[in-house]
Order: C-alpha cells, then structure tokens, then sequence
C-alpha cells in the first residue's frame, strides 16, 4: 500500500514537469495550425532563415568535431599539466549569460589580429554567419565535448593496446576501435551541441542581426509585428528541428 | 630469445622491479603470482605498452626497449579478452592483416579456426560469445597475426571451469604447431604446473624464484615464496632442535604426514601438543595444535581420528619423519 503512495506521489509530481514542457508547444501548434504553418514555410525568408540556421550550426558541430573530439581524447588519456583548468574552463561558457558570451566574442574576434586574419580570408566577424557560427559554438561546444570525453572514457584502454600488438599504430587504434566504439556518446553530443546550437539567440544577435538566424527572425517578427507573425515561423524551426533530432537518434541507436 | 635486464617501472605507489630473466625459444614460461603482484604491468611492459622504464628489453639479442608496440611482433590476449565489440568474430581474428603481412593467411586461418573450433562462431557478434568462446578467439586473433612471442595475461580466469581443461591443452599445443614462445601469467598453480616449462614467482613487483616448473613448485627458496605457494608449517631448523648449519634454516612440514600418538614411536622427532582446535572437513580432520608455542596444522583421516579419540585441549604427542620435512 505504502509503495504505491509513493509511485502514485511520483507520478503526479512528474506529471507536472511532463505538462510544462509540452503545453506550449501543443498549445503553439494547435494556434497556429498546419494551413499557416505550410504557408510560412513556403516564404522565401522564412525557409532561407531556418535552412541559414541548421546549415551554421551543422558547421559549428563539425567544427567542434575536428577540434573538440581530439581535445576530449587527449583529456581522457593523457595526463598533463594543466588538465583540470582546461576541463573547468570548457564548462564556463555554458554558466556564462549568452548576451555577456556575445559582447566577449565581439571584443575578442571582431578586431585585432583575429579580426585581421577573419578579413584576409574574406570571412569577416560582424553581421556574418562567421560571427553566427563563432556565437553558437562559443555556448554549445561543451556538449560535443562533454559526449565525447564520455564516450572515450567508456572504451577500456586496454582495447588500444590489443589493437598495437596487432599491428596498428595509436592513430589507427584511434580510429578503427575507439572512435567506433565510443560514436554513439559523440553523436549524442553532437546532437545536443547541434539542438543547443540551433536555439541560440543570446550572444547571435550581439554580433549578427543579419544574416537573420531563425531565432532572431522570430524575435523580429515578434517585436515588428506582433505573435501572429511570429508564432508560425517558431512553430516551422521546433518542427523541424524536432525531425531531424529524432531522425538522428533513432539511426544512431539503430547502429548501436 | 627474450631478455630482460633490470627492469624498473614505477607507477604512482607501486614499483616493478628490477627485474632480469630470460625466456628461451619455443618455451612456455609462466609468471605465477598474487592478484595486484605487477603481473598484467610486465606483460604490457614487455609489449612495449608502457613508457618510461629503465632498463633493457632484448630480443634475440637486439635491444627493443624503445620499439612501438606495433613493431615488436608480440600476441597479447588479456583475461577479459578485449574483443572489438565493432567487429565480427571472423573480423577480429583478421584485424592484424590490416597492418602486417601474413604469410600464408588463408591456410593459417583456416587452421586457426579447426584447431581452436571456432568455424561456427565467424560471423557471430562476439556479445552473444561465452567466456570460452571468447577465449578462443581472442587467442585465434593473437596468433592470426603471427606473433614471435604471445603474452597470455590470466587467460583462464574467466572461463567456465568444465572448459578450463580442453584450453589448457590447446595452449599447451600453441608452441609447436605455431612455433611459438609463451609468457603466460596466473595466480593459479594448477595452471602453472600443467602449463610451464619454467616458472617466476612474482610477488609485491618482484621476481623472487625462477626454475623448472617442478622444482619451483616443490622446493621454495624463500619463506615468501613457500607462503605463497601453499606450504604449511614453516619453523625455524632450531625448531626441530638441530645443532648444525641448518639450525638457521626453514623448513616446512607436510599436513599429510603428521601423525599424533599418546606414546613414543619410532618417527625421528616427536613433540608433546596439545590439541587447540578441529575441523570436520568431509573425508578428513583438520587438527591445529600447540607444540612448543607455536601452531602446528595437521590434516588426519577419520579413521586415525576415531581410533586416537582426539578432542580440544588434550595432550598427547605429534611426530614427523626427517623425510617429510622441507628444506626452504
């Protein structure tokens, strides 16, 4: 009798959080409807916004991939002076405000020698998507990071040292063990730095208004013209952004 | 063939070493030692696994001590078998072909997979593998690779005891019809004396006996090493009173051949005891008793029992043969 107090107390205290989290999105869908919601993502700026946004932030992970993913490696496997800074400070930019993130890239990237080497290559830092990418992955790249130091941690070290009396030298252990072995944490953080990415408005609109990003896009509506504008434009990102999350995760535990 | 020559390894609180011994040709040689005694770090060390040693590691008289793991030629088979998980049965024994050149890799898997019995298993996924089943492919991999030494780090441990004795004949048929050399660690003498040629006693990260196997099993050379391998008993030679060189000497006296009486009787030495305690074991009694303040063990069957009608706290006499008692 006791324990199922103690379920059922459980249950209605979950309940709660569960209904939270999904009345405005239910309630966003049912207001806006799938007529409106067809017709503003036929709106050429509408669609070029949201693809801008998947598109920068696909950058900003494959980015972090090339860099965070041996970063995480390195953190996990070796030790070596300063081990524990670099682990706090990869976790800074997720307690940082966004607004604050974005006025420090600004100062950082905008000017100066990086500045310098940003223009040499036509790249350029404001009002770019540049400047997007640097924001969404200044605030979300622990996440990549993170899931992969996960990841490598799960993989017994002793699988690298099977695989050099084989013949392979430690890049091809890296490659043909580890990484296999620990891709679906990366991929799991990959998706959450992809979907922390996606969301980012903070620090985005210090340093680019324009190219309009779809968070920005819908902040812009939102103050111009009003929710009715704007709701459907947000209703279109969770969408599919809800797809293309789900879709990865479901391949991802497939290959598990 | 393999060398080695005062090898120093320290790891945070633990220090391997020094260490020397060599390990011939075509011979099996098992490290026999407690868990945690530096076993699994001189294999991986030998495998060129762990950095920053001193000393020297030589093979066939060329000094590999700096050599990658990956250009020393040595098998490695852990005791959790380290199975690519990513991989197919048939796709790890063939890893090593991604990197080496393997003479005549179809006939040597083929006879790989017939000698260790593993044709049905090549395409399983090797989570759905039993301890034994991994065992055999974990060893079919390090052999595939065709190794000049194989490192064998507890490789029965987890393996089902029914299958203990078919892979120890296996491992034992390695060396000639792969023309092998085998350093197989374990803390099991059982293993230890089917298995080896030779043995090292390896304790706190030190050698402390190296010998043919049946000597090293049988005559200890240090109280250590007797402890650890079983013998009961150890007194000092002033125990037994002796007044020669071996009054300085230990020696161990056999459960099995103590026998206790209320008389004298013609066994060389006879001690008044008094029974402390007994043990009713199914086939026989464990009886320690107190000779001379120190405690004695004895092991005695239920008919010797019976007739002597021992029991806690009576005295009576425990003798030994010269014979039954080992030199240390």
């Amino acid at each position: 009798m006791k324990d199922r107090w103690f379920l059922s107390l459980f249950m209605f205290l979950g309940s709660i959080i569960v209904l939270f989290l999904t009345i405005p999105l239910i309630k966003l869908f049912m207001s806006v409807g799938i007529t409106t919601m067809g017709k503003t993502i036929l709106d050429a700026t509408v669609y070029n916004s949201i693809f801008l946004t998947l598109r920068v932030a696909l950058y900003a992970v494959l980015f972090v991939c090339i860099t965070g993913i041996p970063l995480a490696y390195l953190i996990v496997r070796s030790d070596f002076f300063g081990k524990s800074f670099i682990e706090s400070l990869l976790d800074i930019p997720v307690m940082v405000p966004h607004t604050a993130a974005g006025i420090a890239l600004l100062v950082a990237f905008s000017s100066g020698y990086v500045g310098d080497i940003l223009n040499f290559f036509h790249l350029g830092f404001i009002d770019t998507t540049t400047g997007v990418m640097s924001a969404m992955m200044f605030l979300s790249a622990p996440f990549l990071i993170n899931g992969a130091k996960e990841g490598f941690r799960k993989v017994d070290e002793k699988y690298e040292y099977v695989a050099r009396t084989l013949g392979a030298s430690k890049i091809d252990a890296f490659f043909t063990i580890v990484l296999p072995m620990a891709k679906s944490d990366i991929i799991n953080g990959a998706l959450m730095m992809w979907s922390r990415a996606l969301g980012e408005f903070g620090a985005v609109v210090i340093i680019a208004y324009h190219p309009m990003v779809a968070p920005v896009l819908i902040y812009d509506r939102f103050n111009n013209f009003g929710l009715k504008f704007s709701a459907p434009v947000a209703a279109d990102m969770i969408i599919i952004s809800v797809l293309i999350f789900l879709t990865i995760r479901v391949v991802n535990n497939r290959l598990r | 063939m393999l060398k080695i020559e005062n090898l120093l390894l320290k790891k945070e609180d633990f220090t391997l070493g020094e260490l020397s011994f060599e390990v011939k040709k075509n011979s099996y040689f098992v490290i026999l030692g407690k868990t945690g005694s530096g076993k699994t770090m001189l294999l991986e060390t030998v495998a060129g696994l762990k950095r920053n040693i001193l000393g020297k590691v030589y093979l066939n008289g060329i000094d590999i001590t700096t050599l990658q793991p990956e250009k020393r030629d040595f098998g490695f088979v852990y005791q959790d078998f380290m199975l690519f998980p990513n991989m197919s049965v048939g796709e790890n024994i063939k890893y090593s072909s991604r990197y080496k050149q393997i003479k005549n890799q179809k006939e040597l898997f083929v006879d790989l997979i017939e000698f260790l019995q593993i044709k049905g298993l090549l395409n399983r996924d090797i989570t759905h593998l039993s301890g034994g089943e991994k065992q055999r492919v974990a060893l079919a991999r390090a052999i595939y690779s065709k190794p000049k030494l194989l490192l064998l780090d507890e490789p029965l441990s987890a393996v089902d005891p029914t299958f203990k004795n078919s892979i120890m004949k296996l491992l034992k048929g390695i060396i000639k019809r792969y023309d092998m050399t085998i350093i197989h660690v374990t803390h099991n003498f059982k293993e230890a004396s089917f298995l080896a040629d030779k043995i090292a006693v390896m304790l706190d990260g030190k050698i402390l006996q190296i010998g043919r196997a049946n000597d090293v099993l049988n005559r200890p050379t240090s109280i250590e090493v007797a402890k650890f391998l079983g013998f009961k008993n150890i007194f000092k030679g002033s125990f037994f009173d002796f007044k020669d060189e071996r009054r300085d000497r230990y020696f161990s006296v056999d459960p099995n051949r103590i026998l206790f009486s209320y008389k004298k009787n013609d066994k060389e030495f006879c001690y008044e005891c008094r029974i402390d305690s007994i043990l009713d074991i199914t086939d026989h009694y464990k009886v320690f008793a107190k000779v001379k303040n120190r405690e004695i063990f004895a092991k005695i069957t239920k008919n010797m029992f019976d007739k002597l009608e021992l029991e806690e706290g009576k005295d009576c006499l425990m003798c030994i043969d010269s014979k039954d008692v080992e030199i240390i």
